[in-house]
C-alpha cells in the first residue's frame, strides 16, 4: 500500500471511531469496546511491523504488553512516581528489555526466535507470581490491585470517566499509528523489508542486519510497553491472568483477520476480534472454541485476510496491471 | 543421601525417556515438513483423554492393550487427516511457514477449550498401568514406573527401526534431505509429509498416554508440554533427532534434580536459562547443522 491510501486508510478508520461517542458516548458497553480498540490497534499493529513486515517471528508481544503494565502500575503504586511519567518511564524499561530479547534473536533462525521470545513469554507467569515478583511489588498472584488513574493538569482520566479518557487514548493512538506509517515508508521500513526478503543480500548493499533488527524490537516495545501502561491506568488492577493463553490468541486473531504484513488492515483486524469477543461474552467458555475456529477458517480461506478479500473485490490499479502483466506471460508460454 | 540422588537420577531417567518420545516426534515433522506444530501438545492431551474414554467412560475388556491397539491407528488417522485438510493447502504459498504457525495455534486453542467443554475443566485420573513395586536393597522402584520406561524406549527402537530399515523410513529420511529430488525419483512427497505428521501425532499421544498416568489428564496441560518437547528440540538442535534424545535425557535429569535441591517453580527457569546459554554460545543447537 502507498503512503497516500494508508494514511487516507487510517484517517477514515480512526475517524470514524472518533466520532462515535458524539452518538454513543451514554453507553458504557460500547465506549468500553472502543476504547479496547484504539488499544488492542496498536498493540497488534506492532506485532504487524515485527512479524509482516520485518519478518521476525516474535511471539513476545502479549509479554512486552504485561510488562510495560507492570512497570508501569509498580513506579506508580510502590514508587508513588506521577502516572503520565510512570507511563513514558514504562515504555522505556519495555525498549530495554525488547532490545535484550532482541540480542540473542539475530543470529537465530525463524522457529528458534519463536521458541525464545514465547518460552520469555511464558518465564514472566512464575516470575510476576513467585517471590521474585513479590519483592520487586508485582503482588504476586493476587496482583495489583488499586492502580491510580492519570492525571494531567488535575483532570483524571480513568474508566470512570469513559469519553476523556478515550479521546486521550485516540490522542496516542494517533501518535503512534504517525510514528509506524512514517517508519514504514522510510528508509527504516524499506531496510526492514530488504532483510526479510533476502537478508543475505540486504547485507551485501551495506544494511546492518544488526542494527535493524535491534531497532525494530526496540521501537515496537516501546509503544507496545507504552500502551500496556495505558491499559492498565485504564482498568485500575492488573494480575498474570493477562498473560493467558486466550490474550494472545486474540491478539494474534487480530493480525490474521487484518491480514500479516498488511499493515493498516491489522486496525479492522482489531476493530473485527474486540467486538466480537464482546459479542460472544454470553457464550462464556465456547467462544474460545469459536475464536479457535476462526483462527484455522481465516488463515485456510482468507490468507490475506480482510485487506486481501477488499482487493480482491475491488481490484485496484496496481492490482491490474500485474494481473495484465501475468496473463501476458501465460499466454505467452502457451505460444512457447 | 546417595538413595536419594538414585531415586533422583531415576525419576530423571524416566521423564527423559518419554520427552524423547515427544520430542523426537516433534524433530521429525520439523526436520521433514519444515512445519511448526504449535497444536503438539494439545496431541499429548488427546492420548490421555483417549485413554481415559477407553478405561473409564466405557470401561472397555483388555485394559492398556485394548488402549494400545486402538491409540496408534487412532492418533495416526487424526494427524494424517488434519495434515491434508489444514497443513498441506498452506504450502503452496511463500510464507507458509508462519501461516502455518498460526494455525496450528489456533487449532491448539480449539483443541485446548475443546477438551474442557467437552470432558470438564476436572482432572481425570487414569488407573496405573500395572501395580505394585519392585524392591532392590534399599532401592524401591514402581513397577508402573519400570514399565512406562521400557514402553517408551521400545516406542523410540520401532521408531529407529522403522527410519533406517524399512521402505517408509527411507522415504522420510530422502524427502528431509531434499524434497524435489526425492519427488524425481519417484517418492510421493505430500504422502510422506501427512505421514510424517501423522507420526508425530502418534508419539506424542503415547507420551500423553504414559504421562498422563502419573500426572493425571489436565486439559492445561498442552502448553507446559508443548514448551518443553519444543524446547529439547531445540536444545538439541532443530530437526536432529539424535540431538533431540539426547537432550530429551539432560532436561529430563535437569528437571528432576533441580525440582529436588531448588523447589519445582524453578523447574522452568532452569531450562530456559539453560537453552539461552546453549543457543548463545551454539545458535544452530547441540547437534544441528548449519
Amino acid at each position: 500500500m502507498n503512503l497516500k491510501s494508508m494514511v487516507t486508510f487510517l484517517a477514515v478508520t480512526y475517524g470514524l471511531i472518533g466520532i462515535m461517542p458524539l452518538f454513543v458516548g451514554d453507553s458504557v458497553i460500547i465506549m468500553r469496546i472502543l476504547t479496547m480498540i484504539l488499544i488492542w490497534s496498536i498493540v497488534a499493529s506492532c506485532w504487524d511491523v515485527i512479524m509482516g513486515f520485518a519478518g521476525i517471528f516474535s511471539f513476545g508481544q502479549v509479554a512486552f504488553f504485561v510488562i510495560g503494565a507492570y512497570s508501569s502500575a509498580i513506579l506508580s503504586v510502590s514508587l508513588n512516581v506521577p502516572p503520565v511519567v510512570a507511563m513514558l518511564m514504562a515504555g522505556m524499561i519495555t525498549a530495554m528489555v525488547g532490545v535484550l530479547v532482541g540480542l540473542p534473536c539475530i543470529k537465530l533462525a525463524g522457529p528458534y526466535i519463536a521458541l525464545v521470545t514465547f518460552a520469555f513469554h511464558m518465564a514472566l507467569k512464575p516470575f510476576f507470581s513467585g517471590p521474585l515478583g513479590k519483592a520487586i511489588g508485582s503482588g504476586g498472584s493476587r496482583g495489583i490491585l488499586s492502580v491510580p488513574p492519570i492525571k494531567i493538569f488535575g483532570m483524571a482520566f480513568s474508566s470512570a470517566e469513559l469519553v476523556p479518557f478515550f479521546y486521550l487514548a485516540l490522542f496516542l493512538t494517533l501518535i503512534c499509528s504517525g510514528v509506524i506509517v512514517a517508519i514504514l515508508k522510510s528508509y527504516w521500513g524499506t531496510a526492514f523489508l530488504a532483510l526479510k526478503d533476502s537478508e543475505d543480500f540486504a547485507v551485501s548493499l551495506g544494511i546492518s542486519a544488526f542494527k535493524y533488527k535491534l531497532m525494530v524490537f526496540g521501537i515496537t516495545s516501546f509503544i507496545t510497553g507504552l500502551f500496556g501502561a495505558l491499559y492498565v491506568h485504564y482498568v485500575g488492577i492488573l494480575s498474570i491472568r493477562v498473560l493467558s493463553g486466550q490474550v494472545f490468541t486474540t491478539l494474534m486473531i487480530m493480525i490474521v483477520v487484518g491480514g500479516i504484513g498488511q499493515y493498516p488492515g491489522v486496525v479492522l483486524g482489531a476493530v473485527f476480534t474486540v467486538t466480537a469477543e464482546q459479542l460472544l461474552r454470553p457464550l462464556g467458555i465456547y467462544r474460545f472454541v469459536i475464536m479457535g475456529g476462526l483462527v484455522v477458517a481465516v488463515v485456510l480461506l482468507l490468507p490475506d485476510g480482510i485487506t486481501g478479500l477488499i482487493r480482491k473485490l475491488f481490484p485496484g490499479r496496481q492490482e491490474k496491471e500485474s494481473r495484465s502483466i501475468e496473463t501476458h506471460k501465460s499466454s505467452l508460454e502457451g505460444v512457447g | 543421601m546417595l538413595i536419594e540422588i538414585i531415586d533422583v537420577s531415576i525419576s530423571g531417567l524416566l521423564n527423559g525417556s518419554v520427552y524423547a518420545l515427544m520430542a523426537i516426534g516433534l524433530a521429525l515433522v520439523y526436520g521433514v515438513t519444515k512445519a511448526f506444530n504449535f497444536a503438539y501438545g494439545s496431541f499429548y492431551n488427546m492420548g490421555g483423554y483417549f485413554a481415559w474414554v477407553l478405561l473409564i467412560s466405557l470401561g472397555m475388556k483388555g485394559g492398556y492393550y485394548t488402549v494400545f491397539f486402538t491409540a496408534v491407528p487412532f492418533l495416526f488417522i487424526v494427524g494424517f487427516i488434519l495434515e491434508k485438510a489444514l497443513v498441506s493447502p498452506l504450502r503452496k504459498r511463500a510464507d507458509w511457514e508462519m501461516k502455518v504457525m498460526m494455525l496450528t495455534l489456533g487449532l491448539g486453542l480449539f483443541l485446548d477449550i475443546g477438551y474442557i467443554v467437552v470432558f470438564g475443566p476436572r482432572l481425570k485420573s487414569l488407573p496405573e498401568i500395572v501395580e505394585g513395586t519392585t524392591s532392590i536393597g534399599e532401592l524401591v522402584f514402581l513397577n508402573q514406573d519400570i514399565v512406562i520406561f521400557i514402553i517408551s524406549i521400545t516406542g523410540l527402537l520401532c521408531f529407529a527401526w522403522i527410519l533406517n530399515n524399512t521402505r517408509v523410513g527411507m522415504a522420510v529420511q530422502a524427502v528431509a534431505q531434499n524434497p524435489a529430488g526425492a519427488q524425481i525419483v519417484g517418492i510421493p512427497k505430500d504422502f510422506i509429509f501427512a505421514a510424517t505428521f501423522a507420526i508425530s501425532t502418534v508419539m506424542v499421544g503415547l507420551g500423553g498416554i504414559l504421562l498422563c498416568q502419573k500426572n493425571f489428564v489436565i486439559p492445561q496441560a498442552s502448553w507446559p508440554i508443548m514448551i518443553k518437547a519444543w524446547v529439547i528440540t531445540a536444545f538439541g538442535g532443530m530437526g536432529s533427532i539424535r540431538g533431540s534424545l539426547y537432550a530429551a535425557f539432560i532436561i529430563g535429569m535437569l528437571e528432576a534434580f533441580v525440582g529436588y535441591t531448588l523447589g519445582l517453580i524453578y523447574i522452568d527457569i532452569a531450562i530456559l536459562t539453560l537453552l539461552l546459554i546453549t543457543l548463545a554460545l551454539r545458535p544452530q543447537g547441540l547437534m544441528g547443522k548449519e
